[in-house]
């Protein structure tokens, strides 16, 4: 067997990595911070774009005189001492300005689009939710609709929206990256954000500001709609929630005389407020915040054991056998 | 070189030409401790690299299972935490300790025995860090430790206290090694090495040497805070109470930006040394690559908040700081572009540390350049907390910083240890870490622009972050080869590598011109100097070949002295750690602890008078050492008090339960107390005129009498504080409480310290050990002593006059 591998596999393999490197830079992942999917994340991206390319344009320019410098001045022997050049004055000068010029060329946009994005009042037709960072998940409440849903924001498409984020316990950072730049949830200090979405489809965010042991899994969908179907939804979350049978129905009163009630609201059952509401828990897709889809299975080896799955939750182990985890999984993930 | 008349003399005797364990215990030999920094440094760079590698091994694929959320949570907190302060920062020191004495042709810094006592705070407080890992509780809020997850309520274990405890320890040792960095290059230089004839590594490391001083405080600051809201129930990070969560974050970054410019500034200066040494050409624009390092450092104090533009800071605020951030730039293109034309038209050596410096200025451009990119608010937002960020100061803290400490080690092994490391082994190394490094780190940026978030342990595989994770990790096994090599290399080159000579690279800045390694006293007469390349110069001539009139060799007229070993330093780092951890576990612990720390102080102090340093206390400035040492110590005050001071006064009016200060405050008595403090320093303006003159009665008089000033001045507080306890004031009560306490608190410590040290210099007094010459020791009392007068003055009317 030949040992040195011929040309055509150098050819082959040289290919290979080629297809996998640019199948490795796709760049549509459902985080991208380059594909804008609202006003805001188009602003800024338009604006990132300028700056990526004027700073790669120096950078290249930097390698290409650093190169030439290494291979076109290499000592040879015997070579004589160089010419003992201590400076140019004019060059110095030159080098100092033209960078300022170039900066200036971003500040510019930058000043302007800081203003843009953030001191502008909100349009009064905006549609308000109050954002609330827990360790680790996401409170979604919108005031003037009275609906309350966790970890998966609905959105209309087209209508701008306002997000007032509110910190209950530490810092966090909502960040959606296709509808714009991150933004902290600091307790006692009110931030938010003015963004208009722009296309319909389902956005992944995640806590961006470290927030303790299951800072990772503090995940959130945003699902944009057509405002007929965001409107559908909303109705869907104010009607209250079916009425449970069979094993669901059992699965209900274990819910309504354990712990559960304590932490968590279901219209109806149980008002508790520091764990998710889960009066439309049913409805949801992920389950956890965004660690993994919302099957009866995945629900009844949570609540069977939630400190085991998510490091450090809150969610106290409640003691259910898996009969009855089945049944409360069942009710749950029948809350539509 | 023949050994002068000199060095036949006693003095020598001490010169730690020892070689047992006890002997490196009490060295004060700068190159010795030089050496401790650098070894040390390097085991706690191997063990903050393996806990990369462990972070990188858990992200290689989506829902890794290497280690668990909170280990995980713990690796990235302590690896930041030990490559910034255990790492970079003493291998940077390294070279400060070695080399600036050599470089500006002195014989050892300004305080050998502090320099020590630096050395080994810094040794136990890392030992400290790491310690936790062994009980179980290593840090995990963070290398930046945001409040208030760092308070008790939301860490409620030790892991936060062993993080705070150690950073106020390695905090202190990197000032005090500072401050005494800044005396030594100000007034040690050689006969005609002027401000502006200094190396370049010198410079820089002076402009380190001052964001370490006046960066240090706010952090320290911040750290006593969430020392007393863990400890003592404080509320300066509670929001309940009115807190404001912003105010660690400024603390942090005022101290933090600052940082990066102290682990990035010693390597520029490293590779302002090495490119012209091996393109044979001077630094191109020498002068300008001063302005512009001190500028870097100037505008490095006024970009903090460029750390927090998703903060909420407002548009005005985020806009401030993205303009001065994008101002930094040009004085760091300068630099690039000074050294590109360094080498242009040179003959170019490609040696081991020309490779690493070549290599600096290509990585750090990547790193600068992406810098400007989050500089501006709206980009950052969508790239902050993000491995584009990972990515950034990873191509700024390896690509530069740890890239310049190769080259700079590559550059000074020889002299260090009068051997040659390998040229090839040395450039396979290279080449393995460049490859090794740029496949971990730059496809990083692209994982940020995906979205993938920093600080996570685990993340989904629909995400797309899997494949060049994968890569990333990858890479990373290949900077822990191409250190290995590194290492590898050097401990052949102390086995069997040729002897180096005294200047192996047809060097040009002083510490060429001395033997390899240097004799314990540098050298063996002090350098004359005639130009910023001064050796060169003798070597080669000026531009036109033009060569300075060699001037007489001038023997020290009284002989070398060196100073003598001292097992003092350790003593006390011992105290100061041994109370750390007392404060973890008992208070008897703490006390036996602090017992230590303030009888190994007193024994340091001491010292001095039984044993008086031979080492010459006057140079540059013409300042006597300990002066300039007090000088620019307090302004290293000036920060500490100005950031308590200022967070008083930004919590003013925050506390939402009473008492609040108008109902509380006793005017009359305060005055009185302030009255009190103003008469100690006129007493202490007497004192100095009468121990100058020699007067033994009026001496000793007005010494007693500033002491005892200073405590009516405490015994007005101790009285102030009680009633206040009396009206349901203390620490716990409100925000109110915590400021005013700590502020106070901290000012009254100062006075405490301040009438202890008066009594120490009336008790030598008394002794007959306080004649005209030691006049000084007083002065530096007496500045101390005003500074704390006029610092009360501060707090009197911003506290107690403005309602």
């Amino acid at each position: 067997m030949d040992l040195v591998p011929s040309g055509t596999l150098v050819v082959r393999v040289a290919l290979a990595a080629l297809v996998l490197l640019v199948g490795g830079c796709a760049w549509d992942g459902p985080m991208s911070t380059v594909v804008p999917g609202s006003d805001f994340a188009r602003a800024t991206l338009w604006l990132y774009a300028l700056i990526t390319w004027i700073t790669a344009v120096i950078g290249l320019l930097v390698f290409v005189v650093l190169l030439w410098i290494l291979v076109r001045f290499r000592a040879r022997p015997e070579a004589p001492l160089p010419a003992q050049i201590r400076g140019h004055t004019l060059m110095e000068i030159a080098w100092t300005i033209v960078p300022a010029l170039v900066l200036l060329v971003i500040a510019v946009p930058t000043i302007q689009l800081t203003f843009r994005t953030q001191g502008v009042a909100a349009p009064r037709d905006a549609l308000r939710v109050t954002v609330r960072g827990w360790q680790w998940w996401w409170e979604f409440r919108y005031p003037d609709l009275d609906v309350v849903t966790a970890n998966e924001l609905h959105l209309p498409v087209g209508r701008a929206v306002v997000l007032d984020l509110e910190g209950p316990d530490v810092i966090h950072s909502f960040w959606v990256p296709r509808l714009g730049g991150k933004r902290d949830v600091v307790p006692g200090r009110h931030n938010r954000i003015v963004l208009t979405p722009e296309r319909p489809g389902e956005h992944w965010g995640q806590c961006a500001e470290f927030c303790g042991a299951s800072h990772a899994n503090m995940g959130l969908r945003v699902i944009v709609q057509a405002s007929a179907e965001f409107d559908a939804w909303v109705a869907r979350q104010k009607a209250a929630p079916a009425e449970p049978a069979g094993l669901a129905a059992e699965g209900k009163a274990i819910f309504a005389r354990s712990a559960c009630v304590g932490c968590h609201t279901i219209a109806g059952v149980s008002g508790g407020v520091l764990g998710p509401n889960l009066s439309h828990f049913g409805g949801r897709t992920m389950l956890a915040a965004g660690m993994w889809p919302n099957t009866p299975d995945n629900v009844a080896a949570w609540v069977r054991d939630p400190q085991r799955l998510k490091p450090g939750v809150k969610m106290p182990d409640l003691g259910l056998t898996d009969e009855q985890a089945k049944a409360v999984a069942a009710y749950l993930t029948g809350l539509k | 070189m023949a050994i002068p008349h000199a060095l036949r003399q006693h003095e020598l005797v001490h010169a730690g030409e020892g070689t047992g364990v006890w002997s490196w215990v009490t060295t004060v030999d700068h190159k010795r401790i030089g050496i401790l920094y650098g070894v040390t440094a390097f085991a706690f760079l191997v063990i903050g690299g393996i806990e990369a590698l462990i972070i990188r091994l858990q992200l290689a694929r989506p829902h890794g299972a290497v280690v668990g959320a909170e280990t995980f949570n713990a690796l990235f907190t302590m690896h930041g935490t030990t490559m910034v302060f255990l790492a970079i920062m003493p291998l940077n020191a390294a070279f400060f300790n070695y080399m600036i004495p050599l470089m500006i042709g002195a014989r050892d810094v300004a305080f050998p025995r502090l320099n020590a006592l630096s050395y080994w705070i810094l040794l136990l407080g890392g030992l400290f860090l790491n310690a936790s890992f062994l009980v179980g509780a290593p840090p995990n809020g963070g290398w930046f430790g945001y409040a208030n997850l760092t308070t008790r309520q939301f860490s409620p274990g030790p892991e936060i206290d062993f993080w705070m405890l150690s950073l106020q320890i390695l905090g202190a040792s990197s000032i005090m090694a500072a401050v005494n960095f800044i005396v030594t290059i100000l007034n040690m230089r050689a006969p005609g090495m002027t401000l502006m004839r200094m190396p370049l590594f010198v410079w820089m490391s002076l402009v380190v040497q001052f964001l370490i001083v006046l960066a240090f405080p706010p952090i320290t600051v911040g750290l006593i805070f969430l020392m007393f809201d863990r400890f003592f129930g404080t509320h300066f990070y509670d929001v309940a109470a009115g807190g404001d969560l912003h105010l660690w974050q400024h603390l942090f970054w005022i101290f933090g930006h600052p940082e990066v410019y102290i682990l990035i500034l010693p390597a520029f200066g490293i590779v302002s040394e090495v490119l012209p040494t091996f393109s044979r050409k001077p630094l191109f624009g020498g002068q300008v690559m001063i302005y512009s390092g001190v500028l870097i450092g100037f505008f490095g104090f006024g970009v903090w908040s460029h750390h927090m533009f998703a903060a909420g800071m407002g548009p005005v605020a985020d806009a401030f700081f993205a303009i001065s951030t994008m101002l930094i730039a040009i004085p760091t293109g300068v630099k690039i572009f000074n050294w590109l034309a360094t080498m242009w038209g040179g003959t170019i050596r490609a040696t081991v540390p020309f490779h690493y410096a070549a290599g600096l200025v290509a990585l750090f451009t990547i790193g600068g350049l992406s810098g400007v990119m989050h500089a501006s608010p709206p980009v950052d937002l969508q790239q902050t907390d993000t491995y584009f960020v990972v990515a950034h100061f990873h191509y700024v803290l390896i690509g530069g910083s740890l890239f310049g400490i190769l080259a700079g080690a590559s550059y000074w092994w020889p002299k260090m240890t009068g051997r040659l490391l390998d040229e090839r082994l040395g450039r396979l190394g290279f080449w393995v870490l460049f490859a090794g490094f740029n496949l971990t780190f730059f496809p990083q940026h692209y994982l940020g622009a995906i979205g993938m978030p920093r600080r996570i342990y685990t993340y989904a595989a629909g995400t797309g972050w899997g494949f060049w994770n994968f890569w990333s990790t990858v890479g990373a096994f290949g900077i822990a080869f191409g250190v290995f090599l590194f290492a590898v290399n050097a401990l052949l080159s102390l086995r069997r590598g040729p002897p180096a000579g005294a200047d192996p690279w047809d060097g040009r800045t002083l510490e060429w011109r001395t033997s390899s390694p240097p004799p314990p006293h540098d050298f063996d007469e002090i350098p004359p100097v005639y130009s910023r390349d001064s050796f060169w110069r003798e070597k080669y001539g000026d531009s036109r070949g033009r060569k300075p009139t060699p001037r007489p060799a001038a023997p020290d007229p009284h002989g070398i002295h060196m100073p003598a070993p001292s097992h003092w330093p350790i003593v006390i780092a011992l105290g100061i750690v041994v109370a750390a951890v007392g404060a973890l576990t008992s208070l008897a612990l703490v006390l036996i602890g602090a017992a230590v720390l303030v009888g190994g102080s007193f024994a340091f102090a001491l010292e001095h008078h039984r044993n008086p340093a031979h080492v010459r206390q006057e140079g540059g400035l013409g300042v006597d050492h300990r002066k300039l040492a007090m000088w620019v110590f307090l302004g290293s005050e000036c920060f500490l008090f100005g950031t308590l001071i200022a967070t008083y006064m930004a919590y003013k009016g925050r506390s939402v339960v009473g008492p609040h200060p108008h109902e509380i405050l006793n005017l009359p008595i305060t005055t009185l107390s302030t009255f009190d403090l103003l008469m100690s320093s006129l007493l202490m303006v007497l004192a100095l005129a009468a121990v100058r003159r020699g007067d033994r009665f009026q001496s000793r008089l007005w010494l007693a009498g500033t002491a005892f000033f200073g405590l009516i001045f405490l015994g007005f507080q101790a009285y102030e504080f009680t009633s206040f306890v009396h009206e349901g004031l203390t620490l716990q009560t409100n925000l109110f409480g915590s400021t005013f306490f700590v502020l106070t608190g901290f000012h009254g410590g100062h006075v405490t310290l301040g009438v202890i040290w008066l009594l120490t210099l009336l008790g030598l007094d008394l002794r007959g050990r306080l004649g005209t010459p030691d006049a000084v020791k007083v002065e530096v009392a007496g500045l101390y002593w005003h500074f704390v007068d006029v610092v009360w003055i501060v707090i009197f009317t911003l506290v107690y006059l403005i309602p």
